[in-house]
């Protein structure tokens, strides 16, 4: 039974835009801690979809409880449409690249990835080991055992081992976690390319922002054990839906203030902030009225130095003292303290050739109505915003 | 469970057997020469690199007990009296208080062979092992003094040692007692659960009735299972008997044990045997089951096979290296006084080779002056043999042979 | 080994010398204490054995004394008489090794696996495992006789349900040996195994479990492989002192078809006297349980330990 699901997924799993992984109302508590909260997804078959959030979100119980390795306290879980709550991990046509890739360390590469073909009786073992090392390019070094490998090495093991079993859910644990950072950027092309080669549902678990909107068509942010928000990550990053996304997905210069009008016909929100009044877009807007964050992108903001005068369509905050200056090539990023309202990040292209703004210049900020955001008020302008690179 | 020891002995009152043991001096002798001619022992071998050299007799070490007032005794477990607590042995503080002499008593022999493995290198070269009154079992004391390993004692400073009951003075080994003194006496014989063997044993054709196969355990020693069996065969084993008897006597035993009947083959465990219930019918020490039943309610019942039983004794020796022989000399001296003797007797129930030590103990518990086992009757004594002193070589091939069986 | 290491060492220095010397010096310095232990207590014992397994006695000497000789028929007579008691040694033990295995992986993997990140109850589990060593090798082993008698409740239990005919029993017969055996060398199985299943990464478990192996496979091909270092080291740590053990065939055996190779040996020795036997008996004991030992390390072998 086992064996059949996995070699040959169920149709349902197969057909593209049937819902590979559905999860209803899941709910896993620790004694008091509840690490994930009625939790409700589904992951369409044949997407990359990644699950993003810092440690200690829920991602890895989520993943941990689709693998089959930890059972549910409440919901259900089903793939492929079938119910599989309450079955084990071994009875899952569900394959995992863990974190630490587990690889078997008495059995050689070519073992390892023979190890679940076995486990289900498919034929033409040999063949489709030799094929999964292949697709990673590891193909040379099927008699070595695991400890005599890189580290990149190992996690492509890891990798074809899942592979080869032609999952109807591919489940990927922070699996380019212990890489460096160069192979690491390496490994997300390659893991994009193979998917899109297999075609497989992919699943993403990870705390690095720009590793899952590198890879996955889909992101779920999630954080206390809830979904935050879900969608392409162009979609998360230019409209975030809370104050945590839009910290967490890249950077965002969010300010507080209150909605004082509405403007009808154009669609759009009169706010104060600080007695200065920007516009937000409704329909970029999670409140029509009360206590907002409004929010911007850095690349989105620029700066107004001496005379300079902002466009027709712009909002305009400041002025402020630029604080620091980082000269990164491509852009150079500023660091502007309006009074009143703290810090901004300000990226700007260079274009012209180096940093024109010294420190300590007095300056306006300046951005399209366009692409200013509202939140929620109630929500801590910083949540989500904890140095990502020291997690792990 | 009590002391044991091995076996072997010399007794009272026969004297019929022993004086036929004593023509053997003359073998004694000879084996005395050879041993001071090469010695290789467990000394050596531990040693590594033995050479098995010839060695001279080693000589008395320097008597200094007129410095040193110390005597050390070393002897089996539960042998000499003790006080309630079990924490201090009467008669030897007496001593002390008496001649002025430091007594250091250790109860560190539980095994003949043992014992002599632990001692025989320093007793080789002459040296103080840490003793000056050693107890060992007739056998063992022979080759002692066969070796030149004991010193000669002085009977002139040793005025109790004329109370040793006439039939112990003159044996085989050491005729005339100038080496050793005996301490005390046993026999072996059969025992038995009362309540299991209800019509009891009264011979060894009784110990191999089928009813009681599997629950039949002899003693590891050889002088007393091949002694019992042999006087069950018509063979005097203090008598010059022939390979044949032994070998018939063996013989026997072989059967027994491959047969099942016999169920272990054991040295002072088959107490614990009796007392669990694996063994009911038993080649034991009169001593022990004295012991047991103090523990069991007298549940068991030891007797004299009416074929005869085996009698041993144990010996005190004043090893080659010891310094202080005239301190020793002064402690058996005092064991030998009558009333000393009848203390000792009354608490470690075995036969005392004391004269006048029965009617001292009338004074100390007039029952126990009745007790056959400490106080034997010429009965008794007269269907009982001390098993002959075997020369080396026969010692060597007798052990070795007996120990096959008893698959060891 | 530890020399090897050394010269390894040394050798890697090669480039610099003086400090390729003075390392040379400090291993040897190092080595010293070590090479003195060995030689003082193992080689010059072992050369004293093998002299004295050649002994013969002196003509017209005493029980016990022997002189230097060149008499390989001792060994000729040693296992002419002595072989059933050899190869039942190397039987017994091999059964006390399986039984003890057979009991003591379960155990050992219980307290590494089941009690993981309980280190109360590891620990006591352990002292569990351990208390018995407590007391006194030959204590425990006449506790087994007690506990296996006739009138005891094994024995009566069963009887009672007829799992044992009405005359049978269990003292004094091989199966008290190997379960004595069993017994008491049984912590020498659980700790080693213990400590390798304590190594084992439960990831690794789990990874087992998400490549469709059920728990059983899983065992069969993870759990089991990586714990033999420790089911080797175990085996080993039980099987050899059990072939040369002579304490339980002693006590809990009975003296027709128990006899081990180290109850002869100890007879011989401390009874007979018969030293060149001994030494013969304890020489061939050696020298196949070096033998034994050597084929099984190179069977179970490398390959399978990583």
């Amino acid at each position: 039974m086992t064996s059949a699901a996995a070699t040959s997924p169920s149709p349902t799993a197969a057909r593209p835009g049937g819902a590979a992984l559905e999860l209803e109302g899941v709910t896993k508590a620790f004694g008091q801690f509840v690490a994930v909260d009625d939790l409700a997804l589904t992951i369409p078959s044949g997407s990359f979809f990644a699950l993003l959030g810092p440690s200690g979100c829920g991602k890895t119980t989520t993943l941990r409880m689709v693998a089959g390795l930890e059972q549910p306290t409440a919901g259900t879980i089903r793939l492929g449409g079938q119910d599989v709550t309450g079955t084990r991990a071994h009875q899952r046509p569900v394959n995992t690249v863990f974190q630490s890739y587990a690889l078997f360390p008495h059995l050689t590469v070519g073992q390892n990835v023979a190890f679940g073909l076995k486990r289900s009786g498919a034929r033409d073992v040999a063949r489709r080991v030799a094929d999964g090392l292949d697709l990673v390019e590891l193909g040379h070094l099927a008699d070595r055992k695991p400890a005599q490998l890189s580290g990149g090495q190992q996690q492509r093991v890891a990798l074809a081992r899942a592979l080869v079993n032609r999952p109807a859910l591919l489940l990927l644990d922070e699996p380019l976690g212990a890489l460096d950072l160069k192979l690491r950027r390496q490994m997300q092309l390659e893991l994009k390319r193979i998917q899109t080669e297999v075609g497989l549902t992919f699943v993403h678990v990870t705390h690095d922002q720009e590793e899952a909107m590198t890879m996955a068509d889909t992101v779920a942010v999630m954080n206390h054990g809830r979904i935050e928000q879900l969608g392409s990550p162009a979609e998360l990053y230019e409209l975030p839906q809370t104050a945590f996304v839009a910290n967490f997905l890249g950077q965002s210069n969010l300010v507080p203030g209150t909605v004082t009008d509405r403007l009808l016909k154009r669609g759009l929100l009169g706010v104060d902030v600080r007695g200065t009044r920007v516009l937000v877009p409704a329909a970029r807007a999670v409140r029509q009225t009360g206590a907002v964050l409004v929010g911007a992108r850095p690349e989105k903001m620029r700066l107004l130095v001496g005379d300079q005068a902002p466009g027709h369509d712009e909002n305009v905050l400041g002025p402020g003292i630029v604080t620091d200056v980082s000269f990164l090539g491509v852009s150079t990023q500023y660091q502007v303290e309006v009074p009143g309202l703290g810090t901004f990040g300000v990226f700007a292209q260079n274009l012209l050739g180096g940093a024109t703004v010294p420190v300590g210049t007095s300056v306006g900020l300046a951005w399209a109505v366009d692409f200013t955001f509202g939140l929620d008020g109630a929500q801590a302008r910083d949540d989500g915003t904890v140095d990502l690179d020291d997690e792990l | 469970m009590s002391p044991h020891r091995r076996p072997l002995p010399a007794d009272p009152r026969v004297r019929a057997l022993v004086a036929q043991a004593s023509h053997r001096g003359a073998l004694s002798r000879r084996s005395f020469l050879a041993g001071a001619l090469g010695t290789a022992g467990v000394g050596a071998l531990l040693a590594a690199c033995g050479t098995g050299a010839p060695s001279a007799v080693p000589a008395p070490a320097e008597d200094l007990s007129s410095s040193k007032k110390l005597v050390r005794w070393a002897n089996w477990t539960q042998y000499l009296d003790q006080d309630e607590e079990g924490t201090s042995y009467p008669s030897l503080e007496a001593f002390e208080a008496q001649s002025g002499l430091s007594a250091t008593y250790a109860e560190d022999i539980d095994d003949n062979d043992t014992f002599y493995g632990k001692i025989s290198g320093q007793l080789k070269n002459g040296q103080d092992i840490g003793y000056d009154v050693v107890t060992l079992t007739d056998w063992m004391a022979a080759r002692l003094i066969r070796l030149g390993y004991a010193q000669k004692l002085h009977k002139s400073r040793m005025p109790n040692a004329e109370n040793i009951l006439p039939g112990l003075e003159h044996v085989d080994f050491d005729y005339g007692r100038t080496h050793s003194l005996t301490w005390q006496s046993g026999f072996a014989g059969l025992a038995w659960d009362k309540e299991k063997v209800p019509r009891g044993l009264h011979s060894l054709e009784d110990l191999w009735d089928p009813d009681l196969a599997g629950r039949v355990e002899v003693l590891s020693e050889m002088r007393d299972t091949i002694g019992l069996i042999m006087l069950s065969q018509g063979v005097d084993p203090s008598s010059n008997w022939s390979d044949d008897d032994f070998y018939d006597a063996l013989e026997l035993l072989k059967r027994k044990i491959e047969s099942g009947h016999i169920r272990q083959v054991r040295g002072n465990a088959y107490t614990q045997d009796l007392a669990s219930g694996d063994a009911i019918a038993v080649i034991g020490w009169s001593g022990d089951i004295t012991s047991l039943n103090y523990e069991a309610d007298g549940r068991f019942e030891f007797a004299i096979p009416e074929a005869g039983g085996t009698l041993w004794s144990d010996n005190m020796l004043v090893p080659v290296g010891s310094p202080y022989l005239r301190n020793a000399e002064e402690l058996m001296n005092y064991y030998y006084d009558p009333e000393v003797a009848a203390q000792v007797a009354a608490w470690v129930n075995y036969i005392t080779p004391v004269e006048g030590a029965q009617e001292a103990m009338v004074a100390i518990d007039p029952e126990l002056a009745e007790d056959p086992m400490i106080f034997p009757t010429p009965e008794i004594l007269s269907n009982v043999s001390v098993f002959r002193t075997l020369t080396p070589d026969q010692e060597a091939r007798y052990n070795g042979e007996f120990l096959t069986v008893i698959g060891a | 080994m530890s020399i090897t290491a050394a010269l390894g060492d040394s050798t890697a220095s090669a480039v610099a010398a003086p400090p390729l010397r003075r390392a040379r010096r400090a291993h040897l310095v190092l080595l010293g204490p070590g090479l003195v232990y060995l030689v003082l207590f193992f080689v010059v014992p072992v050369g004293a054995l093998l002299a004295t397994s050649l002994y013969v006695p002196v003509p017209g000497g005493d029980v016990g004394q022997f002189q230097p000789a060149f008499h390989w028929q001792n060994y000729v007579d040693a296992l002419t008489q002595f072989w059933p008691a050899v190869l039942r040694s190397f039987w017994f033990a091999l059964l006390a090794t399986v039984a003890a295995l057979v009991i003591g992986y379960p155990i050992a993997y219980v307290i590494a696996v089941r009690a993981r990140g309980r280190p109360l109850l590891q620990g006591l589990l352990l002292v569990l495992v351990v208390a018995p060593f407590f007391t006194s090798f030959i204590l425990r082993t006449i506790a087994w006789k007690q506990i296996l008698a006739d009138d005891a409740f094994v024995v009566t239990a069963l009887h009672f349900l007829h799992l044992l005919p009405p005359d049978a029993r269990l003292t004094a017969t091989p199966f008290a040996v190997v379960s004595g055996l069993t017994y008491n060398f049984l912590p020498f199985m659980v700790l080693p195994i213990f400590a390798a299943l304590g190594r084992l990464d439960s990831r690794l478990l789990e990874a087992g479990a998400d490549l469709y192996a059920s728990p059983t496979t899983t065992f069969r091909t993870i759990t089991w492989p990586l714990s033999m270092p420790g089911v080797v080291a175990g085996t080993l740590l039980v099987f050899i002192p059990a072939a040369g053990d002579y304490v339980n065939a002693s006590l809990l055996g009975n003296n027709t078809n128990t006899t081990m190779v180290g109850q002869v040996i100890d007879a011989r020795f401390f009874k007979v006297l018969d030293y060149p036997t001994a030494a013969a008996l304890s020489v061939v004991l050696m020298v196949a349980i070096l033998l034994l030992v050597g084929a099984y390390v190179r069977r179970s072998g490398t390959e399978d330990l990583l």
